[in-house]
């Protein structure tokens, strides 16, 4: 049903009607901008690359295929984006950054600190993986998805994701051993 | 250890069989170091997964909004895909009554209007006469019924149908003369194409467009 109801958006879009846009930016908001700034562990250039995806996938309307997912297209947009904002930037993120990004996702004030040494830590490691392996492991283990989607998405094959993704794992793993992340 | 690793990582990708599960996890008891790195990943992972999202900020879909290119595809290129587009057109004598009626019923809204002078067959400052045009739909189980297409930006409330007695939907339309695409949305979400239209387009996705051409005058 979504799907038919994501056709028809598209459809008005394409047909000059630019506000019927508003409807698909606010359903993949979240998804586009949390993917960005887990790979780039910066906010701001989260938002930045969020948006432009947005645009480039409006600009590239015509080109979507009714046969694929709307979602997955524009997370195929929105991670091409990301791997070449990371080539353009030579500085690294100072671990500052990413704490004052990851503060403004925590819940109570109790937690506050706890947990935002917990997102610190945990975005540090993400953004040592290698780039590859980041994808795969934001795409499978925080957006959820299944090896057949991230298929669509990254434009290779499930059998080398999955090798992708267990690498990941064990990588993430000992970066966050190594970080303190995790108890030893 | 790399094919323990393997089950592992099966497990984790919630890969392995209900039965063999047991058997994996009965292994793991009586093996300390593999299920040491079972549950390191596995809290790694659930570390991972259920570590905060970034809200978005509050002004991201009015950005994005107002960054869009005003005009993406130019009138020139559409005329263009329209005029030299292969197409084919299956024509049956269903088909040609149905014309014949729609331009009868054109003709008649154009003497119609000619012949009150009536102020609302103008539209727009460009005063090119509009030409008023009658659309049936015959759908007696429908609760409500409207017409989206290009002259109306594919609103979908934009031109409600009114039922009749015998089931038809009706609607007058004043268009300017021109070729339009629409399609009928029934009880607010099931689009339909017109089965008596004169010709049809497909719009790329799969559907078809009903095509109905205004005359000039």
């Amino acid at each position: 049903m979504q799907a038919i109801e994501e056709y028809l958006v598209i459809k008005q879009c394409m047909d000059g009607n630019a506000e019927a846009y508003a409807i698909l930016v606010e359903r993949y908001k979240g998804m586009v901008y949390n993917i960005a700034y887990r790979m780039l562990g910066d906010a701001e250039a989260a938002n930045d690359i969020a948006q432009e995806s947005f645009i480039s996938a409006y600009v590239g309307l015509k080109d979507f295929k009714r046969s694929a997912k709307f979602s997955s297209w524009l997370c195929s947009i929105a991670i091409n984006k990301c791997r070449d904002y990371l080539r353009s930037k030579k500085d690294t993120v100072s671990i500052d950054e990413i704490a004052e990004a990851s503060a403004a996702g925590t819940a109570t004030p109790e937690d506050a600190a706890c947990n935002r040494q917990m997102a610190q830590g945990i975005q540090t490691a993400l953004n040592e993986l290698p780039e590859d392996y980041c994808e795969a492991i934001v795409l499978k283990h925080i957006e959820g998805l299944d090896y057949k989607e991230m298929e669509d998405i990254l434009g290779v094959s499930a059998n080398v994701l999955k090798v992708r993704t267990h690498r990941g794992r064990e990588m993430l793993k000992k970066l966050l051993k190594e970080g303190g992340v995790i108890d030893e | 250890m790399n094919k323990d690793m393997d089950i592992i990582h099966r497990l984790l990708d919630g890969e392995v069989p209900e039965e063999e599960k047991r058997e994996i996890l009965d292994r793991m008891d009586s093996d300390p170091v593999l299920k040491k790195e079972f549950n390191e990943l596995e809290k790694a992972l659930c570390m991972v997964k259920n570590s905060d999202r970034l809200a978005v900020p509050e002004s991201f879909t009015s950005d994005v909004m107002r960054r869009l290119p005003a005009c993406r595809v130019s009138p020139v290129k559409r005329i263009g895909d329209f005029l030299f587009e292969g197409r084919i057109l299956k024509w049956n004598m269903a088909a040609a009554l149905a014309t014949a009626c729609l331009l009868i019923i054109a003709f008649a809204g154009i003497f119609q209007s000619w012949e009150k002078q009536h102020p609302v067959s103008y539209i727009n400052a460009s005063s090119e006469p509009t030409v008023t045009v009658k659309i049936n739909f015959y759908a007696p189980g429908a609760k409500t019924v409207s017409v989206a297409g290009n002259f109306n930006k594919w609103k979908v409330n934009e031109n409600a149908l009114r039922k009749q007695d015998n089931g038809v939907w009706t609607i007058e339309i004043p268009l300017k003369p021109g070729i339009y695409n629409y399609m009928f949305v029934v009880d607010g979400k099931v689009w339909m194409t017109d089965p008596n239209a004169e010709s049809y387009r497909d719009d790329g996705f799969g559907y078809r467009n009903a095509v109905l051409k205004v005359a000039k005058l």
